[in-house]
């Protein structure tokens, strides 16, 4: 997917001038910490499930070698080809050359950011593929020509009217009114089961590869996924080493914390495991399954200081209760992932220099930290990219020299207090009366969109000693 | 006031408090020697070194934060009223430092804390310093870091309420930050002010007359940004309502 | 190409790892001890399972002996469709139903596209998510799970687990074995999405219904409490 990151700011204003998409998203982001508050609470010991899962997700990328060994014997006993995928494009070659070896025409897709990330649908298309994202929010925005908003919910940028209007407009079925959410649905359903039916090659992402049995596991409401992994003749599925995992019940553990943290359900309504390619005795089931385990970078970022986001498990909750996300809206974010996650992952993934603004969208408010299900220190990840930035001279050279400017005056008390209270003396006359500047020189960022409240006097050291020098 | 066994306490005063809102920082002592300790102001104080942090500016930040420890080291406690200076030098300093400065950090962490969880949970004020005028309604803003990092949340309502009889009115989405986030408000100013309007519209919405904190930079930020947007409420640290200073004007009013 | 991608990714992770042995990871594996699981709803293993298929947008009916599995089926279907007919999977528990008793003509094997109705048997129910376990194989056409308007599932009370570890610990000879199934199901509600507006809605592509039924030494009265349970729930001021 090509990468927009430059823009973030200019398009988080747009975002927030359009209002019923801002009121939409203001929605979610009340709706959504409730759910999954509400099922946290319902779980028990939910603390001591995160704190269970990171050991193990940890102890998995500590002996990633072992364990990637292990899944790839496994997997391969049970019938697989497993493939490598070094950088995005690879992966996108490698998919085309099944599909091509299999004459195919037609693929269904379920629900994969990886494949997002490669851009693995306009490569298809270009050989000559027609592709079908089969999972709702995914049919919707490719329908519409867009990318998705949320990893979770594609398409929750879209008002159930648009996405009439979209169906209205690509789908020639004659007259019907399609008013209501689940008319909505059912005209996707119907047009969905025919592809499901007739595609050649089914593709699927994964939410844990499991080492000891070579099995996938995939997570999903809609049934889309396992669709598409058992009804064409080929399966490929396509993810990233960071998701493998030592056992079964290490994936289910992950999986508890998923669908909380995702959309505060219990439980999926489809969680099921794969293991390879349809049994002599099966009637059923693709004949050949591939996996291609896509690097882009993840082993990079596995030796580098930024390991602990390799523990992500995809399940949104750091977009849900993000303010900026809110305010922003995904599409600002500008690549695939968006959201704290994405503002640690998309520089990581693609260059420092492009995503400046990201890692600056935050304020360290820590919300999405207390609720991510893997522990992981986004402020903390965010505010090292920052340093990063800073080390290699990315960003306003004006900010970081004020900064500079800031701390070296601070670490000299004597020059900081001569100065400061000057400043604060002067800007006290002439704000007092008023209470508040309208506009103010060298704090153009402050009173673009607020008063700068006056200072109330003298400083209070200056205070402090005058009073303590009465009293001596 | 001289008993040799009264909590000593060295007042970190916050850049913010000295510079913008003296009133805070002498709210803060009044509030401190009534709950019996003895209070001393290091002299040379000046930035603990979370605008640099933030940044990013780790190099900038490491000189401040060792500063602030050859300062601050010897105190038997250390206060400040804010929760985000506080957290500062609780969960920063020993993230920032290295080796023996690590260490030295982590010292400091133990005896660090922001100023209602200190009255409230270490010296357990439970009068007032003066008697109080009457309040208006009131509702409470919980800065992020103090929340997150600290856990204060009770503390700050249970001194109002014993020391200041008032309940406080509570806004929806409370734990939601108010936009400012240091330079964030500056560097993504309207972001940053769709945020605050999020706050402001949580606040009056209480029908609360009077909006509180812990944190002056959230509080100048809100209070600017209502001025700005001409909504009518007052903006005020807590430890100038728990003293009963409210003589001077509000953040951003005139006199 | 992808070999030599394989030598560079492995060498990258390699130089990454750890480098312990396989003795030391497993021993450390084996430290962690077991996940914690989510608290059932109630104290009756079949009452909690029955709680969470309900809050899963499933549906039961009791039926302890095989007549009366026949006779919900039959019910069921003719509720719904006016039909007596039905897919069912191969699975000689199904096939040694007393059909006729219920006036049901269900055809064995794999369900064919507009055939809307389709019974499978389940290996496993799990408490602590409510829901029903398969294992692909002749005895049960995934796409029998997948294809239907209306999946039902019956389930032997005595197949009931309390948690997601004891369905592995179940799994365990089938997986370790020399061929391991090609698919585990765990299904756990009818195929639904919220990807408009967050709202929820069944049927999205697969079944718009799920339907267990509960055969074996189960009570009536154990659904009743389950239904109190979530009424309760739900008006928490009403009770």
């Amino acid at each position: 997917m090509e990468l927009q990151s430059q823009h973030f700011t200019r398009k988080a204003v747009a975002a927030l001038a359009d209002e019923a998409a801002a009121a939409q998203r203001d929605a979610m982001a009340l709706f959504t910490p409730v759910v999954r508050e509400a099922a946290v609470q319902q779980f028990g010991d939910f603390e001591a499930l995160r704190q269970h899962v990171k050991r193990i997700r940890r102890h998995s990328l500590d002996n990633l070698d072992y364990y990637l060994a292990r899944f790839e014997l496994e997997a391969t006993n049970n019938g697989n080809q497993v493939h490598y995928a070094d950088s995005a494009s690879e992966l996108n070659s490698i998919v085309l050359d099944i599909c091509q070896q299999h004459d195919a025409r037609k693929v269904a897709k379920g629900k994969s950011m990886v494949t997002e990330e490669t851009g693995l649908n306009d490569y298809l298309k270009r050989g000559g593929l027609e592709v079908i994202e089969t999972d709702l929010g995914e049919y919707i925005i490719q329908q519409a020509g867009e990318t998705p908003s949320h990893i979770v919910g594609p398409a929750l940028h879209k008002s159930k009217e648009q996405v009439r209007e979209l169906f209205l407009e690509k789908h020639a079925l004659g007259e019907r009114e399609l008013e209501s959410i689940s008319d909505l649905v059912g005209e996707a359903r119907s047009v969905l089961r025919d592809h499901f039916l007739q595609a050649d090659i089914g593709i699927i992402g994964a939410n844990a590869l499991i080492a000891e049995t070579g099995y996938s596991m995939l997570v999903t409401n809609e049934g889309n996924g396992d669709l598409c992994a058992n009804l064409p003749r080929v399966l490929i599925i396509c993810t990233t080493l960071d998701r493998i995992l030592p056992r079964g019940e290490d994936a289910t553990a992950v999986q508890r914390l998923l669908v909380r943290s995702a959309t505060g359900q219990p439980q999926t309504c489809y969680t099921s495991f794969y293991s390879g390619p349809r049994r002599e005795t099966e009637l059923d089931g693709p004949l050949e399954t591939h996996i291609v385990l896509l690097d882009n970078q993840r082993s990079d970022i596995l030796a580098s200081d930024y390991r602990e986001m390799l523990q992500c498990i995809r399940c949104g909750a750091c977009l849900n209760h993000c303010p900026i996300f809110t305010a922003s809206g995904g599409h600002s974010y500008g690549w695939v992932y968006p959201g704290p996650m994405g503002s640690v992952l998309t520089p990581l993934l693609n260059s420092l220099e492009d995503t400046a603004a990201l890692p600056n969208a935050c304020t360290s408010c820590g919300r999405c930290a207390e609720v991510c299900p893997a522990d992981i220190p986004l402020p903390d990840l965010l505010r090292d990219l920052r340093h990063q930035q800073s080390q290699e001279n990315i960003g306003s050279p004006r900010w970081r020299m004020g900064l500079r400017l800031h701390a070296w005056v601070a670490a000299r008390p004597g020059l900081y207090q001569f100065l400061t209270t000057r400043v604060m003396s002067i800007l006290n006359k002439l704000g007092r009366r008023k209470g508040s500047f309208h506009k103010l020189p060298f704090a153009s960022g402050w009173t673009d969109q607020r008063d700068f409240p006056s200072p109330q006097g003298e400083s209070f050291m200056q205070q402090y000693k005058a009073r303590r020098d009465d009293r001596e | 006031m001289s008993d040799s066994s009264a909590p000593r306490v060295s007042l970190f005063v916050t850049c913010l408090a000295d510079l913008m809102r003296p009133s805070v920082a002498f709210a803060s002592i009044r509030l401190l020697e009534q709950a019996g300790c003895i209070v001393d102001v290091p002299q040379r104080q000046t930035c603990c070194g979370q605008p640099s942090y933030n940044a990013g500016e780790y190099a900038s930040a490491s000189v401040l934060a060792k500063q602030f420890i050859e300062q601050f080291e010897d105190a038997q406690y250390v206060v400040a009223p804010s929760g985000s200076c506080a957290g500062m030098v609780c969960e920063h300093y020993p993230k920032l430092l290295d080796g023996e400065w690590r260490q030295r950090a982590l010292a400091l962490a133990q005896k660090t804390y922001e100023l209602t969880s200190f009255l409230s949970d270490v010296v357990q004020l439970d009068k007032a310093p003066a008697v109080m005028t009457e309040l208006p309604t009131i509702t409470y803003h919980d800065s992020c870091a103090g929340l997150r990092e600290l856990g204060i949340r009770e503390q700050p309502r249970e001194l109002l309420r014993k020391l200041c009889q008032v309940e406080v009115r509570e806004m929806q989405q409370t734990e939601v930050c108010c936009g400012f986030g240091g330079t964030f408000c500056a560097k993504m100013p309207e972001i940053s002010a769709k945020m605050t309007d999020d706050k402001l519209r949580n606040a009056t919405a209480t029908g609360a007359a009077m909006l509180a904190g812990g944190d002056l930079g959230c509080l100048l930020s809100i209070a600017g940004r209502a001025r700005r947007q001409g909504i009518d409420i007052e903006v005020r640290h807590v430890a100038e309502i728990l003293a009963g200073e409210l003589y001077s004007p509000a953040i951003g009013e005139g006199e | 190409m992808s070999s030599e991608s394989r030598s560079r990714i492995m060498a990258r992770v390699r130089h990454a790892s750890l480098g312990q042995n396989a003795a030391a990871i497993e021993a450390q594996l084996d430290d962690f001890g077991v996940a914690p699981a989510a608290e059932l709803p109630h104290d009756d293993t079949c009452v909690a399972f029955m709680i969470n298929v309900l809050r899963n947008q499933g549906s039961i009916d009791v039926a302890p002996q095989r007549v009366d599995v026949v006779k919900a089926v039959g019910q069921y279907i003719y509720r719904h469709y006016r039909s007596h007919r039905l897919v069912a999977g191969n699975d000689p528990h199904l096939a040694a139903m007393p059909w006729r008793d219920g006036g049901v003509l269900p055809r064995f094997g794999e369900i064919e596209p507009g055939e809307p109705v389709a019974l499978s048997y389940a290996q496993w129910g799990v408490a602590e998510t409510g829901a029903t376990i398969f294992l692909s194989g002749r005895n049960n056409p995934a796409r029998n799970n997948l294809l239907p308007e209306h999946h039902l599932v019956v389930l032997d009370v005595n197949q009931l687990l309390p948690d997601l570890e004891s369905l592995w610990q179940q799994l365990e000879p089938a997986i370790t074995g020399a061929e391991r199934p090609r698919a585990l199901f765990c299904i756990a509600g009818p195929s639904s999405t919220a990807d408009i507006e967050a709202q929820l809605v069944c049927g999205a592509h697969g079944p718009r219904a799920w339907h267990v039924i509960l055969t074996g030494e189960v009570r009536q009265e154990q659904l009743d409490t389950a239904l109190d349970v979530l009424s309760s729930k739900k008006n928490p001021g009403g009770s």
